[in-house]
């Protein structure tokens, strides 16, 4: 029987009566609490200040008290949790998340039910003590073990584990307590609310991880495969939430190597539905979360690149994104207490950027259709100039994609003179931009073309701004990254340049750094390092000038490179630096006056890589050239038995290798 | 752009029911749409009769809805309290995800108050309860206003806010609440087809198109384009 009139009015009087002995009084009290605070949280405060929490709590774990009246508590503090991030802070801070967990062992499922409806509360905040739930190793395989129970414990534990799956060791303790298997059945649910924290749970449970991904692609519920009931879900005549969701969850298994890109389920189903996502009629934050999740499914396949540049004019839907500005709207999904206010302009520039960051990757003509968007230049350098971090880092991802066309570097690139943001961003803008900021710059850099010494010209600029200290200040970054930027940026820069841009290269590195970086760990920067040392000691008088200076380093440094344990390429690289070394006039003296040098150019010409054997027969063939001092040097060639190892040589059946070794042998005179 | 408008094709009221006579709508599905109707407004004792009239099975074990039925006549007898206390028991996160719903019972309440000319609790009601709502959300200030404004008249009954007194409020409130418990877009199917029909000739009046049209709904009869 409820009383009609009862006392909803104020839950003033009501918390000392939590303080009651006789049960009959304190469920009536309980309950009248409960009408108090739901729903308001002026209540919920008062109820807090008054000391409520650790009484409920009390009754909440003792096994004595009558199931009813903890099940009243459970509900009480999970109204409680309803209020504002503070009150949530407060039931944190009293213990209430280990003794709601330890409330999940009870057998009673409508107590069960309200301690997670709780849990389930807190956990949905934008900070959730997710640490509390790996604590106690039990804590998860009792979860999963009771996820099946009722539409209630399917609806919080999915919701909960959703937003519990942070980090990679997260999802192994997940997966290793089988949640797989247990969320697989709910995917076919009947009911939304399960339906969708499903869908969120394994989404963040495959991210990044190819194992994960692979357990959920490949396993079935009732003969069906998981990726078919995905697919289901990305039918029209689901809400767009949940096409995003599960189109979402595709896409992650996808990048997780699960799925191959070309398959059906992709190409076809999960790649139209997140263009679908990006059209006007859809809301704003589907259209920022439709071209984010579409740039980073397509981020490193060109194949899906191609098709999803001509589905349904993306490209000129995503340009749209950036005509938007001062829209601020509030988000429509999310629930009340989570509503913040977001700048919708900058998640929309952001996630055009994005888009076409990953469309632009790898084909030359979609980067054309991208460039011809209107004004796109200058969208990207606001983008650039932006104070949002993540606008900045979108339009320096967009324009590095766009940078790999090495006619757009000619003709838009020097339009815009887009190296200025871009020299700024990498000077003064947040760490999270200068990777792909000074990747950016090195792609500027670039000279391939022959008319390259006019691009020194249109260089001049950047290097008046000081792209050479700022390459060489990243060359000493911890960041491995960043020093392969770094000396990246240097080798472009020294491809066919003027000497004196070549020596303020060598000046500004410094002869200790380019030696530290000889000696780096990472075999990427070593190799574009000895690149650089390889363009520097090119055209005849630079490499005397240079070798004058640095020979006896530069010497030190290849022969210690030939004795280390280096791949191939690397021992190749290293073998050209001495073929251009040879190529000087009194360079070729550094050579020529080592004979530990010789007799490894001798090993490398009998060494079982041809490559190797060519490289070092180049070398050999610049040494004995007939120019001014050759018959000295072609008589100690000889004197070493270089010449008969050479016609040995002719024997190979390399026709490569065959040309080179009878182009030296022609030389001896 | 396109010069030469069409003519306007003008479809007669015969040949329009003629039209209309051609599709076919199963008896089945006719049912089906009614028992839909009984069973999500909570119906029991209809949705009972109905069943074992037209032998259509409900969507739902009729049991169910004996919580719901609770629920709405405590509303519809004005016992707001009584269906709050309910609802909290049954739904215990309802009230407090939706704000908005748990305004409009508060309001219902204090017009309850209002009817049994209990002044004075209505106004210590309003200020305990509903102001702190008008500041929690300002679009519902206007709605509170009306309600309030009841107080102002003698006979509120004949006040331009009387409406709010009329059992159709209760009723709109108890709906509303039903539609919340069943957490999916709880109308009826048969209400949206109105409400379809509705915009669809609304559509049509926009574009000055001529066509018969159905104005009374209660009667179902068509008449002539006008």
């Amino acid at each position: 029987m409820i009383p009609s009139n009862m006392d909803v009015e104020m839950a003033n009087t009501c918390v000392d009566g939590l303080m009651a002995s006789d049960p009959e009084s304190c469920l009536k009290t309980i309950v009248q609490i409960k009408n108090a605070v739901i729903g308001n949280n002026k209540q919920k405060n008062y109820v807090i200040n008054e000391g409520a929490i650790p009484r409920l709590l009390q009754w909440l774990i003792d096994a004595d008290v009558a199931i009813g009246l903890r099940t009243q508590s459970a509900v009480v503090l999970g109204s409680l949790a309803k209020g504002t991030e503070e009150n949530i802070q407060s039931l944190v801070e009293a213990g209430s998340i280990p003794a709601l967990l330890k409330g999940l062992c009870n057998s009673d499922l409508k107590f069960i039910e309200a301690c997670l409806r709780c849990l389930r509360t807190i956990y949905l905040t934008s900070r959730p003590p997710v640490d509390l739930l790996y604590q106690d190793a039990t804590i998860v395989p009792h979860l999963i073990n009771i996820i099946s129970k009722s539409a209630c414990t399917q609806e919080c534990i999915a919701s909960i584990l959703a937003n519990c799956c942070k980090v990679r060791d997260h999802q192994d303790v997940l997966f290793r307590n089988g949640i797989v298997a247990a969320l697989a059945p709910l995917l076919s649910s009947s009911i939304y609310k399960v339906k969708m924290p499903t869908l969120k749970c394994f989404a963040v449970l495959c991210y990044q991880n190819e194992e994960v991904a692979m357990a959920i692609a490949t396993a079935t519920y009732n003969g069906q495969a998981i990726p078919s009931l995905l697919v289901r879900l990305l039918a029209r005549d689901e809400t767009s939430e949940m096409q995003m969701a599960a189109a979402k969850c595709l896409t992650f298994l996808c990048r997780g190597g699960a799925i191959s890109p070309q398959e059906n389920n992709i190409a076809l189903k999960t790649l139209p539905t997140l263009v679908r996502m990006c059209k006007k009629d859809r809301t704003l934050e589907e259209n920022v979360e439709g071209a984010e999740m579409l740039a980073y499914l397509t981020e490193v396949d060109a194949e899906l690149q191609k098709v999803a540049s001509i589905s349904d004019h993306i490209i000129k839907t995503l340009a749209e994104y950036l005509k938007y500005t001062d829209v601020q709207q509030i988000s429509t999904r999310s629930t009340s207490k989570l509503r913040k206010e977001l700048n919708w302009s900058n998640e929309l520039r952001q996630a055009a950027f994005r888009g076409f960051a990953s469309l632009a990757a790898n084909d030359e003509d979609i980067r054309k259709k991208i460039i011809q968007t209107d004004n796109l230049f200058d969208h990207v350098v606001n983008g650039m100039n932006s104070s949002d971090v993540k606008v900045q880092v979108a339009a320096v991802r967009c324009l590095h994609s766009l940078s790999r066309s090495v006619q757009q570097l000619r003709t838009t690139f020097q339009d815009h003179a887009v190296w200025k943001p871009l020299i700024e961003l990498i000077q003064q803008g947040p760490e999270e931009v200068l990777a792909v900021a000074s990747s950016t710059l090195c792609n500027l850099l670039l000279e391939f073309s022959p008319e390259s010494r006019e691009m020194t010209g249109k260089n001049k600029p950047i290097l008046e701004a000081g792209a050479i200290n700022i390459l060489v200040g990243l060359t000493n970054s911890t960041d491995a990254a960043l020093r392969l930027n770094g000396i990246w940026g240097l080798m472009n820069m020294a491809f066919q340049a003027e000497q004196t841009v070549k020596t303020q290269i060598v000046e500004s590195l410094g002869p200790e750094q380019l030696f530290r970086l000889l000696s780096d760990p990472h075999p990427n920067v070593l190799m574009k390092t000895l690149g650089l040392l390889r363009n520097l000691l090119s055209y005849k008088p630079h490499i005397d000038t240079i070798m004058n200076i640095y020979g006896t380093q530069i010497m030190q440094a290849v022969v210690f490179i030939l004795e280390g344990d280096h791949s191939v390429e690397i021992k190749e690289q290293t073998l050209c630096i001495l073929t251009n070394v040879a190529d000087g006039e009194q360079a070729k003296d550094c050579i020529m006056g080592n004979e530990d040098v010789l007799k490894k150019l001798m090993s490398y010409m009998v060494h079982t890589n041809v490559k190797l054997q060519i490289a070092a027969t180049f070398c050999i063939s610049n040494l004995v050239w007939n120019e001014e001092g050759a018959y000295n040097r072609q008589a100690k060639l000889k004197e070493m038995g270089i010449q008969k190892l050479l016609q040995q040589l002719l024997s190979t059946s390399d026709t490569t290798l065959f040309e080179k070794v009878k182009k030296a042998l022609h030389q001896f005179s | 752009m396109n010069f030469t408008t069409d003519k306007q094709e003008e479809i007669t009221r015969n040949e329009w029911l003629s039209r209309l006579h051609n599709i076919h709508i199963t008896r089945a599905d006719m049912n089906k749409l009614i028992m839909n109707y009984l069973v999500t407004e909570g119906f029991k004792e209809a949705a009972e009769k109905f069943k074992i009239e037209s032998g259509v099975q409900p969507s739902m074990d009729l049991d169910e809805l004996d919580d719901r039925i609770k629920i709405r006549d405590s509303i519809q007898n004005g016992k707001i309290q009584e269906a709050i206390s309910l609802v909290n028991n049954l739904h215990p996160e309802l009230l407090d995800n939706d704000r908005y719903l748990y305004f409009h019972l508060q309001q219902q309440h204090m017009i309850e108050l209002i009817r049994e000319k209990n002044i004075e609790d209505a106004l210590l009601y309003a200020q305990t309860h509903l102001a702190e709502r008008g500041e929690e959300n300002p679009e519902i200030l206007s709605e509170m206003e009306r309600t309030l404004a009841l107080l102002a008249f003698e006979e509120p009954e004949n006040s331009p806010f009387g409406e709010l007194l009329h059992p159709s409020q209760r009723q709109k409130v108890a709906s509303e609440l039903n539609a919340a418990i069943l957490e999916v877009d709880a109308t009826p199917k048969l209400a949206n087809l109105v409400k379809l029909l509705l915009w669809s000739q609304e559509e049509l009046d926009k574009k000055k198109i001529k066509y018969p049209k159905m104005n009374r709904f209660a009667d179902g009869i068509i008449e002539e384009p006008k």
